[in-house]
């Protein structure tokens, strides 16, 4: 498969970002009925799935040149946005071992791994990159092998530790966002570190996935979506930033709402990594735009009943209030109330 | 309003000894244990002490001995940590710390003992005295002091901090966030509600 | 990696290592690398006797660095007619093999201080998948192997190329000699206890830890998990009239699916709620984190991605 990347692509400043039809039709829309309440939505990450989203181990799409571009720049701002804890450097091996033979098995074109034993040879064709390397040495890198494989990677990955029937966010690659920070998460539980999340515990939501993860299987990764609003298609909604991002909240009107409101899209990935026993998790952030979103009449609908009937504190911690009216007085004539079809893909071949 | 909701921020509980313990360090931010940081029926003596008694004339002849009972104090806190450091990198499995405090205090412990391999099982906080927060500015990182109001000037880039519920163990801080970032100057009335 | 189903692997070779031990070489039959073996993991073998078909767990004695064959120590119990006596007497080299993926309810921590392993007989094999790591991460650590008196020759061949340097000490005297408190009281803050070997062993190893104030998070016992299935059992999906047969090492969720018809279900794990189906009657094994334990104890709901039944017979409203 020949992916035609578009390197041009911006996500700051002026936002240089747009979706092919190919590229809408295979978003993961991550509303499977028309409302929304958190619930413990994972599941075996089996390739193949309701859109071409799925399709892969990790999935490659025609914006994976500029957000690696997006996530140096990030990282020349604040090299702290990757850090990884001095216990973890197996998980670091076992990260690179996992992206790099699944990149290159599931996209030849693109990327390519041969191995003389533990002398690795890398070739990143879409980022023109060739590396050799001894697998196992990390000064045989130009960076540590979390960042350099991870700086090649669309999405956040953090890396969780197992211990005391616990998993503990002990490393990560954070540029790209919903809002939280890895500096000052970076070694907490996993309780703690979904503190700030409404309601979810009082569900039980947590202490269920928990325990689900705690027994999550080496070869046997696990996936879910989750969902957040973004004004403007910028990947790095970080704290660390929300003094610059924060304002564009009030930049929304009736005629721009369309444009600038964004439906932004996590499909998460669970891995279990052999060597540390870790767990990697990945974060692979998409984004719509309303008005891209209202080509496809079932997506349009659902939306739209969503955003209406959503919990109100759920639209506090996502950060909708100011705005949220303004994109259901933008959907609402698109919605005439006919009944959807169960599940997230588009019902659509083309647009 | 002082509690939000978030669940990072830790519970304390009035300190219990954990009989599956072999030996017993307690350690106390004051000179004695105060009523409220440990039950009625708690066994002083099977720990060995450690307070701090802020003066710098510590006794001539310190007590010096490793062993349940024993009482030995210390200028500040600062002299307290640099003996604990010494002191875990001797010891041996089985160790139970108990520390009673302000939250600046247990959990700079904690990276202590983080440190020299103790996990949370063996730990045992409560946090006694001022309620004031250490703020770790999300923006700038840096670490205000000492806390006591809803909203905080950040004493490194000068924004206007909301200080949130959600608390790093490993910074041993609460997160601070521009509370105006989307609109500059919208700036609510701090309180005093840490005190 | 995603695993695609059980592994076809090929007896290379077997090597002898003493009357009892006998060591296999497993490589993949259609070529490629293996999945990576984890230190402390263990394959599940599928062994098709002559007159049944066994399933048995051994612990990878292989480095992780090496894919491409698996390596396992499998003693011979004399008398005993199990999948252990059937790999020594009814498998050569070339025979193929089934193996499901890798698992490992055995790691090494990664935040440990120092690392403290006990080995009791062929319970050596975990341990020696731990050791390529530990030297090649310039890991702190002390292992102690129980052995009869026969035993130590193969145990001390076994251990050498890790040995220089290290404290590694083969105890020929067996339990008896051996002072299990005096080893636990004496290790710094930050050690982790692995033990494996016989369940005498790892239950004294564990709660003398436990006398001597170890925390649990810091004791590790061997294990190969619980069984996944349990007693075969009749399921009839009331609104259908279909009565299933649910096997040993099939969930209830698989054996509907295995007749085709499409059962709710999203995590497969026991977690999401999403494949409950109402229970007219029969009696539920519940393995699910989902129902809460009034609904548990209430009987009237099955978690079908995980949960049995405990009757002979479980009626279902579907
Ligand atoms: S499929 Fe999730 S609980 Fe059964």
């Amino acid at each position: 498969m020949t992916l035609q990347f578009k390197p041009n692509e911006t996500f700051r400043s002026d936002f240089a970002y747009g979706k092919s039809d190919a590229d809408l039709l295979r978003f993961p829309f991550p509303f499977p009925e028309d409302a929304y309440m958190y619930s413990v939505n994972i599941e075996p990450h089996v390739r193949g799935g309701p859109t071409a989203a799925f399709a892969h181990v990790f999935d490659i799409d025609e914006h994976y040149v500029a957000e690696c571009r997006e996530r140096a720049l990030v990282l020349a701002e604040d090299p702290k946005r990757c850090q990884v804890l001095p216990h973890m450097e197996m998980a670091e091996w076992d990260t690179l071992e996992l992206i790099m033979e699944s990149l290159a098995a599931d996209y030849p074109d693109h990327f390519s791994l041969t191995k003389a034993g533990d002398l690795w040879t890398w070739v990143n064709r879409p980022l023109g990159i060739q590396q050799s390397f001894t697998f196992g040495e990390a000064h045989t890198l130009p960076y540590g092998p979390f960042e350099y494989i991870t700086r090649q990677a669309q999405g956040d990955f953090t890396l969780q530790d197992q211990r005391d029937d616990n998993l503990y966010v002990d490393g990560g690659m954070v540029t790209t966002q919903a809002d939280w920070s890895l500096e000052f998460n970076i070694g907490m539980t996993f309780h703690e570190w979904h503190g700030p999340v409404p309601l979810a515990h009082e569900k039980g939501v947590f202490d269920r996935a928990l325990k689900y993860l705690l027994r999550l299987q080496y070869g046997r990764p696990v996936r879910r979506l989750n969902w957040t609003i973004t004004i403007n298609p910028r990947l790095d909604t970080s704290p660390e930033n929300y003094p610059v991002w924060g304002p564009d909240r009030t930049t929304v009107t009736s005629e721009n709402v369309g444009e600038k409101v964004h439906l932004r899209v996590e499909l998460q990935t669970l891995f279990r990594l052999p060597r540390s026993n870790a767990i990697l998790f990945g974060i692979r952030c998409y984004l719509a735009s309303v008005a891209d979103l209202a080509r496809v009449p079932k997506w349009r609908r659902r939306l739209h009943r969503v955003l209406r009937d959503l919990h109100p504190e759920i639209q506090a911690y996502k950060g909708l209030p100011r705005y949220r009216q303004m994109v259901l007085d933008h959907l609402a004539p698109f919605d005439d109330g006919a009944p959807t079809s169960p599940g997230i893909q588009s019902d659509l071949d083309a647009l | 309003m002082t509690d939000q909701g978030i669940k990072s921020r830790p519970k304390y509980q009035r300190l219990a000894l954990d009989p599956s313990g072999r030996h017993h360090l307690l350690l106390i931010d004051g000179p004695a244990l105060s009523s409220e940081a440990a039950d009625a029926g708690f066994d002083i003596a099977a720990c060995e002490t450690w307070i701090v008694i802020r003066r710098s004339a510590v006794p001539p002849e310190p007590i010096l001995a490793e062993a349940p009972g024993a009482i030995r104090p210390f200028r500040s806190t600062a002299h307290l940590f640099s003996a604990l450091q010494d002191r875990l990198a001797r010891e041996t499995m089985g160790l139970r710390i108990y520390a009673a405090g302000t939250e600046d205090f247990l959990w700079d412990i904690h990276g202590i003992a983080d440190q020299a391999g103790m996990s949370r099982q063996e730990l045992r906080f409560c946090h006694v005295g001022s309620k004031a927060r250490r703020i770790f500015c999300v923006h700038c990182r840096t670490i205000t002091a000492g806390v006591k109001t809803s909203i905080v000037a950040c004493s490194g880039c000068g924004a206007s901090l909301f200080v949130r519920d959600h608390f790093s163990r490993r910074l041993a801080a609460f997160m601070g966030v521009q509370v105006d970032a989307e609109a500059p100057g919208e700036v609510p009335d701090a309180e005093e509600i840490y005190a | 990696m995603i695993a695609d189903g059980p592994i076809p692997l090929r007896v290379h070779d077997i090597e002898s290592l003493s009357p009892s031990l006998k060591r296999f070489s497993l490589t993949a039959l259609h070529g490629g690398e293996l999945p990576t073996a984890a230190p402390g993991a263990h394959i599940m073998l599928t062994l098709r006797g002559p007159d049944r078909v066994m399933k048995n767990a051994y612990s990878l004695v292989s480095p992780a660095a090496c894919r491409d064959r698996y390596q396992i120590i499998v003693r011979h119990v004399a008398q005993s007619r199990g999948g252990s006596a059937f790999l020594h007497q009814g498998i050569r080299p070339g025979d193929v093999i089934e193996a499901a993926p890798p698992v490992n309810l055995f790691p090494l921590s990664q935040s440990a201080r120092k690392h403290l392993l006990i080995g009791g007989g062929i319970g050596i094999t975990p341990l020696l998948s731990y050791l390529p790591l530990l030297k090649a991460r310039g890991a702190r650590f002390e292992l102690h192997q129980i052995s009869s008196a026969e035993d130590v020759g193969v145990f001390e061949r076994l251990l050498a190329p890790f040995a220089p340097g290290q404290e590694i000490r083969i105890h020929g005297g067996g339990r008896g000699a051996f002072d299990l408190a005096g080893i636990l009281s004496r290790q710094p803050l930050g050690t982790h206890l692995y033990v494996c070997g016989p369940r005498p062993l790892m239950d004294a190893a564990a709660s003398t830890a436990a006398a001597l104030g170890w925390p649990p998070g810091k004791v590790h016992k061997e294990s190969f998990g619980e069984a996944a299935g349990g007693l075969p059992f009749k399921a009839i999906l009331a609104r259908r009239g279909i009565e299933i047969d649910v096997g040993e090492t099939q969930t209830l969720l698989e054996a509907i699916e295995a007749t085709g018809i499409a059962a709710p279900c999203l995590c497969r794990g026991g977690a999401c709620g999403e494949c409950r189906l109402p229970v007219i009657e029969g009696e539920v094994e519940h393995r699910d984190d989902f129902l809460s334990a009034e609904e548990k104890a209430a009987q009237s709901a099955v978690m079908t991605c995980v949960s049995r039944a405990r009757s002979a017979r479980l009626v279902i409203d579907f």
